[in-house]
């Protein structure tokens, strides 16, 4: 496709194979791996250091626009834009307003953490060229599966088997395209 | 290719074929149709109320809340126990989070969606229950913040959100195992469809696991604030009994324990159904069963505060305590505390809180004691009126009311049945990380 050169991709069966295969290739200099397994590594996710803190900064954010926001509306729908008079108790009596401020103030947070993380991953997405690699309905089991950026094999494809093959993988494989 | 798997050593196999097998057994069936017919009376009852109005009820003065609310406060705690108990799971990393933590947030979502119900239904026009959101209407009237049925509003909806985000987005991973096991097929399209595209990267893990325990923080002050705000609308209230600053603690505490009860029966039952021993031990049965008695005692504990508390205060708070205690409502109010504080104390013993029936028994015996403190609270705390002329009325429900408790039962079990059935009740990914770091040295 418009002539980028087709991805390379080995599957490991063993997390201890996939770690060693990481590091000899990150030591060779080679940048652009993608690493696909069936939980959660957070080893692997430190060593590639791959950072979440923006999670946290916009959970933090969503707390404040969310409270404050609510907080504001509701003191200017009542107080301002339309002033209720409830039984000539104050427009701005704003302990009543706090409940409703802090509950939104958990709701938009919590949203915005979990819509967030769906779109910093790229999903929902109908299809991603892995899904092509046979046997990579595995890596929601069993197998980890180490992918190499297409851009990066063509510099030295020999060196980078080489590399790989030294791990013991079940199979080395191109991404279908 | 075709591969052979060899089941013995796959983690999590046993889990997911839970979900795939195609004949699932006449007691689910069984079940599912008990359920089913819960909900089918859920939906009459609820039809009749829409076409017949809020007078197919008991309410009357002084009864002006009655089942609705005592219903609604009473799934409010179980979905806010529930949500608490599985948040902190997650928190502590703790090694039940793996074979409890899905269940325990699907039951926090299928009962926070019957509590839901009740506030909606008892408004004399529930077809406007929108108009607690300020949208901009052409009567150009914005809702009344100040009044505390708005905080319902954004707690209850506030709770739903969550908690489903929650536990979809925990989903995720374990749907794309699914998609990838199944036959080609239906199921396999809407299993590929709620796996959103997932295929595992560990980029994608670091943020999947990022936001699930930050969430998880944020259902800590969601279930106490939301808790809190429901007790606040009995509080703000000029009912003697109510008017009182202990109501928060007490629907917490309260609220807690039912949780934990229903946890602890969803543990026994499910293991027993899927035999899933492998990932839910004795052990873990024991620990809900410890949990559930540990948060009685604190419950007792609270208790105990407020006939203190309530009887040593001057005469506007202690009349009303000795009432609840010695008045009309007397009895349920007791056989509360009983059901409550003292039966689950069975639990101490190793040898019965390992016995299925006495397990069942205690959790619920919690249930049936929190539901009657809910009623001893709201019929009890409104029944003394200001004129002594009605002070000897009784609240007494009608079919409606009893229709609408049974089938949100029905329409909680009928949910989970299916979540049973379709979805893997135990999380598959955690369970295959649990196992792998049990193999690293």
């Amino acid at each position: 496709m418009n002539g980028r050169p087709p991805d390379l991709i080995a599957e490991f069966d063993e997390a201890e194979r996939l770690l060693g295969a990481i590091r000899s290739t990150r030591d060779a200099g080679i940048r652009g791996l993608e690493i696909y397994a069936p939980y959660p590594m957070a080893d692997v996710a430190n060593l590639l250091g791959y950072r979440t803190t923006v999670l946290w900064v916009a959970a933090v954010a969503a707390a404040i626009v969310g409270a404050g926001g609510t907080f504001y509306l509701q003191f200017w729908m009542n107080g301002i834009d339309y002033p209720l008079n409830v039984g000539g108790r104050p427009l701005g009596s704003w302990p009543a307003l706090v409940p409703a401020s802090l509950i939104v103030g958990i709701l938009v947070p919590a949203a915005a953490t979990l819509i967030g993380m769906l779109m910093l991953c790229g999903l929902p997405r109908l299809h991603h060229p892995v899904f092509d690699v046979p046997g990579f309905e595995r890596a929601s089991e069993d197998r980890f599966f180490l992918l190499i950026d297409g851009r990066e094999v063509e510099k030295e494809p020999a060196r980078i088997l080489a590399l790989l093959g030294q791990h013991g993988p079940l199979a080395i494989r191109e991404v279908p395209s | 290719m075709a591969r052979t798997r060899s089941t013995a050593s796959r983690p999590a196999d046993q889990v997911a074929r839970i979900p795939l097998r195609s004949e699932f057994g006449i007691t689910w069936k069984l079940a599912l149709a008990a359920a089913g017919a819960l909900t089918l009376l859920l939906a009459g009852a609820l039809g009749h109320l829409f076409v017949a109005g809020v007078g197919v009820w008991g309410n009357s003065v002084p009864f002006v809340w009655g089942f609705d609310l005592t219903n609604y406060v009473w799934w409010i705690g179980i979905a806010n126990g529930t949500s608490l108990f599985a948040a902190i799971l997650v928190l502590r990393r703790h090694s039940l989070r793996t074979s409890i933590n899905r269940f325990a947030e699907a039951l926090a979502l299928f009962a926070v969606i019957c509590a839901g119900l009740f506030p909606i239904i008892h408004l004399g026009r529930p077809f406007l229950f929108y108009w607690l959101f300020p949208y901009p209407p052409t009567f150009q009237v914005w809702p009344q913040f100040r009044s505390p049925l708005t905080w319902d509003f954004w707690a209850i909806s506030t709770h739903v959100i969550v908690t489903s985000l929650l536990w979809y987005v925990g989903l995720i991973p374990d749907l794309a195992t699914l998609r990838d096991r199944a036959q080609a097929g239906i199921r396999k399209r809407l299993y590929a469809v709620f796996a959103l595209g997932w295929r595992g990267s560990v980029r994608h893990w670091a943020y999947h696991q990022r936001a699930h325990r930050l969430v998880a923080v944020l259902v800590l002050p969601l279930v106490v604030v939301m808790q809190s705000a429901v007790a606040f609308e009995f509080a703000s209230t000029l009912v003697p009994d109510w008017h009182n600053t202990r109501q928060p603690l007490h629907f917490v505490v309260t609220g807690l324990a039912s949780g934990l009860a229903t946890v602890h029966l969803a543990t026994v039952g499910l293991t027993a159904a899927l035999r899933l021993d492998r990932y839910i031990t004795p052990k873990d049965i024991d620990l809900t069963a410890k949990l559930m008695l540990v948060s009685v005692l604190v419950v007792g504990y609270v208790y105990a505060g407020e006939v203190l508390v309530g009887l040593l205060a001057g005469d506007t708070s202690a009349i009303p305590s000795a009432m609840r205690m010695s008045g009309g409502y007397a009895p349920m109010f007791w056989v509360a505390v009983a059901a409550t504080c003292v039966v689950p104390q069975i639990l101490w013993w190793r040898r019965w809180r390992r016995n299925v029936a006495v397990a069942l028994l205690a959790g619920l015996s919690v249930l049936a004691g929190v539901w009657l403190d809910r009623l001893s609270i709201v019929a009890g705390g409104i029944q003394r009126e200001y004129l002594p002329a009605m002070w000897d009325r009784t609240y007494v429900p009608t079919g409606n009311e009893w229709a609408l408790l049974v089938g949100t039962l029905g329409l909680l079990m009928a949910l989970f049945l299916l979540f049973a059935r379709y979805l893997p009740v135990v999380s598959m990914f955690e369970a295959r990380h649990e196992e792998a770091e049990g193999e690293m040295p």
